[in-house]
């Protein structure tokens, strides 16, 4: 059958009410005798709270509860490792600058505010531990004592082959260390909502969230209530990127309602968002590659240390994402790495659009552009002799699975940015001239790539419903598809709804997706993992199936309405596996998605300035269920990418944050962007994927800093290990080099 | 409390307001146009950006007092009924909205620079949206999806 | 007005700044007398070779002024970088010299103007150089609270003098610089006749490179002598080390880069314009 709805930009489900400002998002609920919330937050970043004295602000007039953590039935939560308290009591330590220490509740937002300015709290500092690899050491100070004698939270050991034979047969080797900063998610919705008791007396609360199934686990866990009694109901999220995987609002407002039986709301202003919330986490990275004058990749060294920051959030599925995918894509015998994540006192590190796949391109793919220069040859040449391909053994030693499209997205991308083929040998364009006599032109070129679903043995499930209205002629009326997939705005439910129609055999105009909340859908898994097309695909079009047989069972019967559900499972394509403990050989991931990207930037060489004037970015999609929703992710992707390799600086200094606000943490503008983009869609099918689909929002912005990276130095010739570069770093640099 | 009397989206409205307040929460909290978002609180995003008489405005930084007697237009004035008006049409068709949060006041920044200048160049748009921040398209899809709404607007002859 | 409410009410025109001030509790006035309704402070008009710049009006408003950018077009260049368009349509050119921040694009081409302020208090009114106003990061001599500065003004550029101004900034929108000039050259035939150069902010306030502008005077402009300034003007310049700006070392290093490109823009605009002159 060919496809009517797959493969075609149908307008995005929501994009009406989205231009109209009528959409609703968590800060645009009120309800009915609310009260607000805010929080007392703490002020240290490793101490301990010796006295909370609350006497001044419980007499202000309108303040009508001060929780602490004596309020909270179980003080502690954590999607991963419960490893933090809600709220910080007396006696007990604070970590990091988002720990809490109370929320004051009253019945004006502006009292409340007022409020928590009157809450006086004594702290006795400790030392503070803010470089991972200090905080490794055994006499470093321990920032949770309750978890062992160090703050090491995961060391992942990798062993393929022999790495002393492998740089013995090396005729180059190259040796580097690369820094990536902490990043801030910077969704432009700060995190909001309502909590409420509904009329079912569950604890209920309205926010964004990127798995709401696993908040009510969380939240359930803290009010020593069963999951029936919480509920959590997600409208439309103002961007998420990783950064609401993790509750950072979500419990509060239970934990609000629960208390005091009434609505509460809270709203974070920007500054509690970007300092009492998740970042990416930064990476040191050691990387020693070797490879023969042929180009052949022979032996990899890499130690991996990541700054999980004061509790452990995602830290380890994270790390354990990056030892994955620290070859890059590429095929090599030899392989050594040793990857650590690390308590410190710095800002709690999550997931954020690559979950660990973010940092190691950076190193992987200038490894491989430094290479190339020391070669001689083309960079795409190297590329092209050691990427893997179906069947390859990748660094875990488990085969590839089909579909392997990474060589596809760098052919045509290397096609469109104008490098000419001969027989496997590879010749690149000039980067043109400069538009001014201080400027020098560069183009750079890197590839990516990442998982779909979730990885490691974890058992990846969708659960979808769908339900059918038939009309008079049993033909589909309506159909309504309910799963507790998340759309932070990518357009996951449009995607799904668009599955459906597919599947269905309807216009798309006839599916609905419903609201998540859980109440009234099945548990999706989180949005993240760029996994909703493919493993919420997988399941909505079985329940289709399913719904179609019924249907026709229904008709018989005289029936209106038909209901099916279906639970799809990864491991029922790929039972993943978690590394060995000695070497590490597994079959991590259930599938991938790959890219390939070219920058050509113009670098100013009075002040170090970067200008990216030109990205060509592939992707390889499988299939595009929307094409113009992939181009928005790619958009995207090269945004968050540029910001990650330019603009975006995250500054702390002892634990404290100085980049508070969007007028000190710099996301591109417009003007920052390329002003021409050329985003290329490489369709090389999953045989497991919906209609052939990978997963997409993630893989776009792997290959963006390297690239930008790569062009800086066929400018000016200089490396950039460290992130941002920004200008005054590039500057440094080429002073060193002259 | 002050009475303060402004023409929103074309009709005359009173409301009570406190000497302070910004009109950005005054639009959401008083008059309900929830439309109107707020990101940065320091005009450092354009979220919040209105037409106050006819030119865009961050309203996270705009003392509501300032808007008496003034022209106010949030997102919620453009369109009738449940006709989108044509950049929002176009925004729709070019799939400029993810998440959306942002997008009101791209739509209102648009439309500030397309009511002046009704033929921009690439350059211009951007700098008519260049107060704007989004996190998740990349800006190019709202980009054309003013240029496409330029096209339309010309074919219709106005902004109307 | 402001007299009635003893010094607990200010003047706010624009308010973009004022409105952050407040809410970090930066600023403890009680009231607000806002002047964007007065008449007579909307001008942008020239008057026996003076421009004169009225209260009210917005960055956007000079930025945009064919006055401005045909007669003192580094000014139009500054106001057109502030912030986004939202910025500009409200914050005023004024309030920019009120708030006294050695980074404010807008009062760095007023230094390099070289521009007075007229300032109406009980006493009446009166003009003076805006140096004058500037008491320190963010200190204004004028207090908003029992007088204001009604309007700006300063000479026209004349043939053969053109400004330039150059801004250093993390991104290429809506942000504060790390650094910015506007130089001026006025050109009698190919000597320099006049020059001045205002940076910031490498100093409490906005500075005037005095020795480097003299330097170019009465000489031919070429690489000599513009590289002499640059390094004058870099010289005098005391940026601070900044978690956010940069490092003092390569903020002193860019401002002759920055002067030096501000000058031979202007440089090269005034020959252009001198050539004009010939040719006519």
């Amino acid at each position: 059958m060919s496809s009517k709805v797959v493969g075609q930009s149908v307008p995005k489900i929501d994009a009406a009410t989205k231009v109209r400002g009528q959409r609703k998002f968590p800060q645009d609920f009120n309800m009915e005798g609310q009260l607000y919330a805010k929080v007392v937050w703490s002020e240290y970043p490793h101490a301990r709270v010796s006295k909370i004295d609350l006497s001044q602000a419980e007499a202000l007039p309108g303040v009508v509860a001060i929780l602490t953590s004596k309020d909270v039935p179980v003080n502690e939560y954590g999607i991963n490792i419960m490893d933090q308290p809600v709220l910080v009591g007396e006696g007990e330590k604070v970590r990091w600058l988002g720990d809490r220490i109370a929320i004051v509740i009253a019945e004006s937002e502006k009292i409340a505010q007022e409020a928590r300015q009157l809450v006086r709290v004594e702290y006795e500092p400790l030392p503070v531990v803010t470089d991972p690899r200090e905080a490794m050491k055994p006499d470093a100070p321990l920032i949770h004592e309750e978890r062992g004698d160090s703050n090491i939270l995961k060391h992942i050991k990798i062993r393929k082959g022999d790495i002393e034979k492998g740089f013995a047969e090396a005729d180059v080797i190259i040796e580097s260390y690369y820094l990536t900063p902490h990043v801030e998610h910077a969704y432009m919705q700060p995190e909001a909502g309502v909590g409420y008791i509904d009329e079912q007396g569950r604890v209920t609360v309205i926010a964004a969230a990127q798995w709401s199934h696993d908040d009510l686990h969380q939240i359930s866990h803290m009010l020593d209530l069963p999951l029936d009694q919480v509920r959590e109901i997600v409208p439309a999220i103002g961007g998420a990127f990783g950064g609401r995987e993790d509750m950072y609002i979500q419990h509060l407002l239970a934990l609000c309602a629960y208390c005091v039986r009434r609505p509460v709301k809270m709203v974070f202003d920007r500054e509690e968002s970007v300092m009492r919330t998740g970042k990416r986490h930064p990476y040191y990275m050691k990387y020693k590659w070797g490879a023969t004058r042929a180009g052949k990749l022979t032996a990899m060294e890499m130690e991996i240390i990541s700054d999980a920051g004061a509790y452990a959030s995602t830290s380890v599925p994270v790390l354990s994402n990056s030892a994955s995918f620290a070859a890059g894509p590429y095929v090599v015998p030899n392989a050594k790495v040793d990857a650590y994540t690390v308590y410190t006192n710095n800002a709690v590190t999550m997931a954020m659009r690559g979950f660990g796949s973010t940092q190691p391109p950076v190193a992987y793919e200038s490894q491989m552009n430094k290479l190339a220069e020391a070669l001689g040859m083309d960079p795409v040449e190297l590329r092209m002799k050691n990427l893997l391909e179906d069947g390859s053994i990748a660094l875990t030693g488990n085969p590839m699975p089909p579909g392997v499209g990474v060589k596809e997205t760098l052919r045509q991308t290397a096609l469109a940015a104008g490098w000419k083929e001969e027989d496997g040998v590879w010749i690149k364009p000039g980067p043109g001239l400069p538009s001014a006599p201080y400027k020098r032109r560069g183009i750079g070129v890197a590839c990516g790539y990442k998982n779909v679903g979730y990885s490691f043995g974890f058992d990846d499930k969708t659960r979808a419903i769908v339900e059918l209205a038939l009309d008079e002629s049993g033909e589909i009326a309506r159909a309504l598809v309910k799963l507790g997939a998340s759309d932070q705005g990518m357009g996951a439910h449009t995607a799904l709804a668009q599955i459906a129609a597919e599947a269905l055999g309807i216009d798309y105009e006839k599916v609905r997706v419903a609201l998540v909340d859980t109440s009234v859908v099945p548990d999706a898994g989180s949005c993240s993992a760029s996994r909703h097309v493919y493993m919420s695909g997988n399941a909505v079009i079985r329940a289709c199936q399913e719904a179609a047989r019924k249907r026709e069972e229904a008709i018989q019967r005289g029936e209106r309405r038909v209901s099916a559900e279906y639970e799809y499972h990864g491991r029922s394509v790929r039972p993943t596996t978690p590394y060995d403990d000695e070497n590490g050989m597994c079959d991590p991931h259930i599938g991938y998605g790959y890219a390939s990207q070219i920058a050509l930037v113009e670098v100013d060489v009075g002040t170090g300035q970067t200008e990216v004037l030109k990205v060509w970015a592939a992707q390889d999609v499988g299939k595009a269920i929307n094409p113009e929703m992939v181009k928005g992710q790619a958009g995207g992707g090269v945004h968050m990418g540029l910001g990650y390799a330019l603009t975006e600086e995250f500054i702390q200094k002892e634990g404290l944050i100085k980049t508070r606000r969007f007028s000190e943490y710099h996301i591109p503008t417009v003007a920052d962007m390329p002003r021409e983009f050329i985003p290329l869609i490489v369709e090389v099918p999953d045989p497991t994927g919906p209609y052939g689909a990978k997963g997409v929002g993630e893989m776009t912005t792997l290959p963006t800093a390297p690239a930008i990276i790569s062009a800086i130095h066929d400018a000016v010739g200089v490396w950039i290990d460290n992130l941002p570069a920004t200008a005054e770093k590039v500057w440094r640099a080429m002073q060193v080099r002259s | 409390m002050l009475t303060l009397k402004m023409f929103l989206n074309g009709q005359e409205v009173s409301v009570d307001v406190e000497p302070g307040e910004l009109l950005a929460d005054v639009l959401r909290d008083k008059l309900g146009l929830i439309g109107t978002k707020i990101s940065c609180g320091e005009g450092e995003c354009g979220a919040c950006t209105v037409l106050v008489d006819g030119k865009a405005v961050d309203s996270c930084l705009y003392p509501v007092l300032k808007a008496q007697g003034r022209e106010v237009i949030t997102i919620e004035g453009l369109g009738q009924d449940n006709r989108l008006d044509t950049i929002q049409q176009a925004f729709v068709d070019k799939t400029a909205p993810q998440c959306g949060y942002c997008i009101p006041g791209m739509v209102i920044s648009a439309k500030a620079l397309l009511d002046e200048n009704p033929h921009p160049t690439r350059k211009e748009i951007e700098e008519g949206i260049s107060g704007n921040l989004c996190r998740c398209t990349g800006y190019y899809q709202i980009i054309e999806a003013i240029e496409l709404a330029c096209e339309r607007l010309a074919e219709e002859g106005g902004t109307g | 007005m402001l007299e009635a409410r003893g010094g607990e009410a200010r003047i706010i025109a624009g308010g973009t700044d004022l409105v952050l001030q407040s809410q970090r509790g930066q600023c403890l006035a009680k009231a607000m007398v806002d002047i964007t309704r007065i008449p007579g402070l909307d001008h942008i008009e020239e008057r026996d070779g003076l421009i004169y710049i009225g209260a009210q009006v917005t960055h956007g408003q000079v930025a945009a002024s064919p006055l401005i950018r045909s007669r003192a077009g580094v000014l139009a260049e500054a106001c057109g970088s502030v912030g986004g368009p939202q910025i500009r349509n409200v914050g005023t050119l004024v309030g920019n010299v009120v708030n006294a921040l050695p980074a404010a694009d807008g009062a760095i081409a007023l230094f390099a103007l070289d521009a007075e302020a007229e300032v109406a208090e009980r006493a009446g009114r009166r003009w003076t150089p805006i140096a004058t106003l500037y008491a320190g990061v963010g200190l204004c001599t004028v207090d908003p609270c029992t007088a204001m500065i009604t309007q700006l003004r300063f000479r026209a550029l004349g043939k053969g003098e053109v400004g330039a101004f150059e801004r250093l900034a993390k991104r290429r929108a809506l942000v504060l610089p790390i650094l910015n000039t506007a130089a001026i050259v006025g050109l009698d035939g190919d000597k320099v006749e006049k020059a001045r150069i205002a940076i910031g902010p490498v100093a409490a306030t906005p500075f005037v490179a005095t020795e480097a502008a003299e330097v170019l005077v009465g000489r031919t402009p070429d690489e000599a002598s513009v590289t002499e300034a640059a390094e004058l003007a870099a010289q005098a310049a005391q940026p601070r080390d900044s978690l956010l700006r940069g490092s003092a070392e390569y903020r002193k290093a860019m401002v002759e880069v920055l002067v030096r490109r501000a000058l031979w823009r202007a440089v090269e605009g005034a020959s252009l314009q001198e050539g004009e002159d010939a040719n006519s």
